[in-house]
């Protein structure tokens, strides 16, 4: 390969890395910051559940419909790589057997689109009006002209049925879309060696009330557990 | 004389009411509006296609809506010659129906969300905090091509995608987001722009 052949790909491999887009969320300065917090094997760990509005207000993608989303921070000790893979992640309702494990961008966003196309909206106007007609009219028996009016009224209902997924989030451009924020909003994949943040995406259909959560990290062979408050 | 200046205030008040309604309509349901789009199709993001239909799914949801409401009001005169009693009651001006019709005023002005979702496209609402800022020198760029200044462009209406906002006031305050926008969504952003540091060089323009 010629010199010139070496810069290019070089050249290349620095506008990749350069112009992609960052991924995740910015850690906070230390794990201590976050509600939930953990430390093993060097590892520094927070975590904070996302209440129903905090959700809201950092997503477009209607997460509350489908899953609970989980801000973790990781903190590798200083000059050892940390391996992440989401299926180290998963959650547990307190108080049950049962647990999910994290669910990537790709599957929530397939369900967000499943959910927003399988609804539909029933538009009710109701619309009314008044008016004033005058004119002149013949009696009938006199035969004399004479000046009248009278007020009227309507009054109806309009019902329209809207389009399946009217409520936006149902086609195909926006199931790329939602995925596109869920990965690049999420924790980030791979090896690391300096903190890194992220949402992990947990498919509970519905949050319970009063329910707590657990988040367990697989870390090394040993679990590292974390209790959410929001 | 007098009638036609009856017949001006009460289109006008119809107007005023009807505008009333719909923003109304229009606050109560922000997801409900729809307007001309402003800047079409940005470059690397797909546009719609036919395989953008919703998938055909069992057991639909529904949501019921209350849209737009429409009042109206007019007045009418007619020359006779017409026999009483049947004159003047409300139902034989059928010929007029046009007339009573509260619709009738619509062709004046279209109602923004009227003509439903704007064909797949995303609304995104910009507003400029502080609100000291001139919307009239506050440049936005969406994915680095520029779009307009911030007072023509409170309402942007975008195709599906993601995109890289930028707010860049003539004083170099600044303000950068990544923005995902749905089809059929408002997306609300109320820019703070970050003044330059002192001695900090102004941030070029993308």
């Amino acid at each position: 390969m010629t010199k010139s052949k070496w810069l290019a790909a070089g050249l290349a491999c620095f506008a990749v890395f350069a112009f992609a887009t960052p991924k995740g969320t910015v850690a906070r300065s230390t794990a201590l910051k976050y509600p939930a917090h953990a430390e093993q094997d060097g590892v520094a760990m927070g975590a904070v559940l996302l209440s129903s509005q905090a959700a809201r207000n950092n997503f477009v993608s209607d997460l509350n419909h489908c899953c609970l989303v989980v801000e973790v921070a990781l903190y590798p000790q200083k000059g050892q790589n940390l391996d992440i893979s989401l299926n180290d992640f998963s959650l547990r309702t307190i108080g049950t057997d049962s647990a999910v494990k994290a669910a990537s961008a790709t599957l929530i966003s397939g369900t967000l689109q499943k959910k927003a196309s399988s609804s539909r909206d029933v538009v009710v106007s109701p619309s009314a009006g008044v008016g004033y007609e005058s004119g002149v009219v013949y009696d009938p028996i006199t035969g004399q002209p004479r000046r009248g009016g009278g007020v009227y009224t309507q009054t109806g209902v309009g019902v329209g049925i809207g389009a399946p997924g009217g409520q936006g989030g149902g086609t195909d451009a926006d199931r790329k879309v939602m995925e596109a924020e869920l990965d690049e909003k999420g924790l980030p994949e791979g090896a690391v060696e300096a903190p890194v943040a992220g949402y992990l995406y947990f498919p509970l259909a519905k949050k319970t009330k009063n329910a707590h959560y657990e988040l367990e990290y697989m870390l090394n062979g040993n679990k590292v557990v974390l209790r959410l408050t929001e | 004389m007098r009638k036609t200046a009856i017949s001006l205030g009460l289109a006008l008040a119809l107007g005023v009411l009807q505008s009333y309604c719909v923003a109304q309509t229009q606050a109560q349901n922000s997801e409900n509006t729809t307007q001309s789009p402003t800047i079409s199709a940005v470059a690397g993001n797909p546009p719609s296609t036919a395989s953008d239909k919703p998938a055909e799914n069992q057991g639909r949801k529904w949501r019921v809506k209350l849209g737009p409401v429409l009042m109206g009001a007019s007045y009418s005169r007619f020359g006779g010659p017409v026999y009483y009693p049947y004159g003047l009651s409300p139902f034989d001006g059928y010929y007029r129906a046009w007339l009573w019709d509260p619709y009738w005023a619509y062709p004046l002005s279209y109602p923004a969300g009227y003509f439903g979702r704007n064909d797949g496209r995303g609304e995104v609402k910009i507003t400029l905090e502080p609100r000291t800022v001139d919307p009239k020198l506050a440049e936005i760029y969406v994915d680095n091509a520029f779009a307009g200044t911030a007072d023509h462009l409170k309402n942007m209406w975008l195709e599906p995608g993601a995109y890289d906002l930028s707010i860049l006031s003539r004083d170099g305050a600044s303000y950068r987001r990544r923005i995902y926008v749905l089809s059929g969504r408002s997306l609300k952003i109320a820019a703070k722009l970050n003044p330059p540091n002192p001695g900090e060089m102004k941030e070029p323009k993308p």
